[in-house]
């Protein structure tokens, strides 16, 4: 897999290199900004670009607007935004175009090796990694009269991991339940939400995120 | 002031004619006001003429204040705004009762030294006319009601000119100063409000000392009993994991996973101590966006109104107004039953307005709600102020006014 890597913190971008390299992968640049994040994904043609949130010149948002503008230059592009802190918000802006492959998780995550390089593999693959503690800011907030009180807790857990982008094998592992068990789950969830049933994609994870955000 | 220079030296009297005469001007629009707030207040039916009345008074105060203040060459201080738009705030702010005070005292002595100011080349003008044209106006007098007949009346009469022209030249400047002395004494706050507010400004510096102190003590708590703690345990797990690895590495692996989990909570732990201090989202979107955040995690429809492009105020005072947000769509979700909330930002000249409004039961209390008394300590640290308007029924419309400090 060929990765660029932006990450303007020098021990945290050779880490981060050291050890997507220790696992095999290619990382065909690292760079510390978003001017330099833009023209690696040019000349490289990655499979996957990491990217950091905040960045020079001004220490906001660059990584994320780099992405946005990058997945704009070249539709598809798979982007794992990583971050010090999450909002549900950048979660929305990153999704806004609809097209699959997009990760955006808080930086410890790279920490748990496996986790890390699963959520890789899965946004390389056009799929979506949300972080649980976006998935728990958007379940945080939700009015008395919500569809999501009648779940059962089981269900809403299945719902929190669907919305995290994994797939039905993942949950059913996670969860230590058969995968019939958690296919009935997800039925219910969609019956009782009002949701239309979809494949088990990217276009999955973004009804339930789109419902979750409304 | 720069109008010191203007009036310099050499053409000293026309800068305070100027100013006499421009006040019997203002002193003519203060009597009719003058009249019409006591007309206004006379008779019921025209009771909501008053406040027109009162808000043109105020402009027409502080249109004296400046003037007099730029004639003056120092500033007239102007009393507190009212604390709020609304009618009654104007009527009853102390501000309106000094304006009014004001009023009577330009409305008469103003309006009387303006005409005496002008009388004098008015005076002068009438006189060396009379004088000069009396073979073809024969009818016309002298101020003095004297007919001119002949050459030696017309002389009379510009000798009566002259002694206009010369009370005006020693008459009209002292009495444009100690005219524009007694008007600034009057237009600026009572020296007991100044006094008092003061003592508001010492007493909410201490009470943001205290919070500051509570704060700083909170954060340095969860760094110490809680981040901290967490890091050494890393340390100590990480030491042990390099023992293993010397002796068995397989018995390493439940202490780094340990060692991780530890890590994993001091992160965790640090952004909350982040989010309390200074929410990054600030930084990252500055305040309508950490707002619009705030708003869309909200229990109850929140809408945002404020310019697209707000203009970013101090970080300080930033993180105050977003902490006030925070914790008002706090109370309305916890108290107020409310079905839809509005928060409206804006930056009207030197201050910041929040205001949170929502359609619930009302009856909010600003005493022992905490969550409200959390807010007017916030504000108050910044000299701001805080109103909370919740007549049972509702709605309940909380407003902060923050000023910018700039």
């Amino acid at each position: 897999m060929r990765i660029v890597i932006a990450e303007d913190d020098a021990l945290l971008r050779a880490g981060l290199t050291h050890l997507l390299r220790a696992e095999g992968m290619e990382v065909t640049s690292a760079v510390d900004n978003p001017t330099d994040l833009l023209a690696a994904i040019e000349a490289d043609l990655p499979d996957v670009a990491v990217v950091d949130v905040r960045m020079p010149p001004t220490f906001r948002d660059e990584g994320l607007r780099a992405a946005v503008e990058a997945r704009g230059r070249r539709p598809g592009l798979a982007v794992l935004v990583l971050s010090a802190h999450v909002e549900d918000s950048y979660a929305t802006e990153l999704l806004a175009d609809g097209a699959g492959g997009v990760g955006y998780l808080l930086k410890e995550r790279v920490g748990k090796v496996t986790d890390f390089l699963d959520a890789l593999h899965r946004v390389a693959d056009g799929g979506t990694a949300m972080d649980p503690e976006v998935v728990a800011q958007l379940l945080l907030r939700r009015r008395a009269d919500d569809p999501l009180r009648s779940l059962t807790p089981r269900e809403r857990e299945v719902l929190g991991l669907m919305a995290e982008g994994h797939s039905n094998a993942t949950i059913a592992a996670l969860l230590t339940v058969s995968g019939g068990a958690v296919h009935k789950h997800i039925g219910n969830i969609f019956t009782k939400l009002g949701l239309p049933t979809t494949d088990a994609g990217h276009r999955r994870v973004l009804a339930v995120l789109a419902y979750l955000k409304a | 002031m720069t109008d010191h220079a203007v009036r310099g030296p050499r053409l000293p009297r026309l800068a305070e004619l100027k100013f006499l005469a421009v006040g019997a001007c203002t002193g003519t629009a203060a009597w009719f006001l003058l009249t019409g707030l006591m007309l206004s207040v006379a008779p019921i039916v025209t009771l909501p003429l008053l406040p027109r009345t009162a808000l043109a008074a105020r402009g027409l105060a502080a249109y004296e204040r400046r003037r007099t203040g730029r004639y003056l060459g120092t500033a007239v201080p102007a009393p507190p705004p009212p604390e709020g738009d609304d009618i009654g705030a104007v009527l009853t702010s102390p501000g309106t009762r000094r304006d009014v005070g004001w009023l009577a005292l330009h409305a008469t002595l103003g309006l009387l030294t303006g005409v005496l100011a002008v009388a004098s080349p008015a005076g002068v003008v009438q006189n060396v006319l009379t004088a000069a044209l009396w073979p073809v106006l024969p009818s016309a007098t002298t101020t003095l009601d004297q007919p001119v007949r002949s050459w030696g009346d017309a002389g009379l009469a510009l000798a009566t000119a002259a002694g206009y022209g010369l009370a005006g030249a020693f008459l009209v400047p002292p009495m444009a100063r100690w005219y524009a002395r007694l008007s600034a004494a009057r237009l600026a706050p009572r020296r007991a409000t100044l006094v008092e507010r003061l003592a508001e400004v010492t007493a909410t510096r201490a009470a943001a000392l205290e919070a500051h102190g509570t704060e700083l003590r909170r954060i340095e708590r969860s760094l110490h009993d809680g981040t901290q703690n967490r890091i050494v345990a890393v340390v100590m797990h990480l030491g042990m994991v390099e023992r293993a690895l010397l002796r068995d590495p397989q018995s390493a692996l439940p202490m780094i996973r340990t060692a991780q989990d530890a890590a994993g909570d001091a992160l965790s732990e640090l952004r909350e101590v982040v989010r309390q201090i200074y929410p990054p989202v600030l930084t990252d979107r500055g305040l309508r966006g950490a707002v619009a955040a705030l708003a869309a995690h909200c229990a109850i429809p929140c809408a945002l109104e404020a310019a697209e492009e707000l203009p970013r105020a101090p970080a300080a005072v930033e993180a105050a107004a977003y902490f006030v947000v925070a914790e008002a769509l706090t109370n309305a979700v916890k108290h107020s039953g409310a079905r839809q909330i509005t928060v409206s930002l804006r930056t009207e000249g030197d201050r910041l307005t929040v205001e949170v409004t929502d359609d619930g039961h009302g009856g909010a209390d600003g005493t022992s709600g905490s969550g409200v008394v959390g807010i007017q300590r916030r504000v108050a640290a910044f000299d701001g102020t805080t109103r909370l308007h919740s007549p049972p029924g509702g709605p309940t419309v909380l407003r902060a006014d923050i000023p910018l400090g700039v």
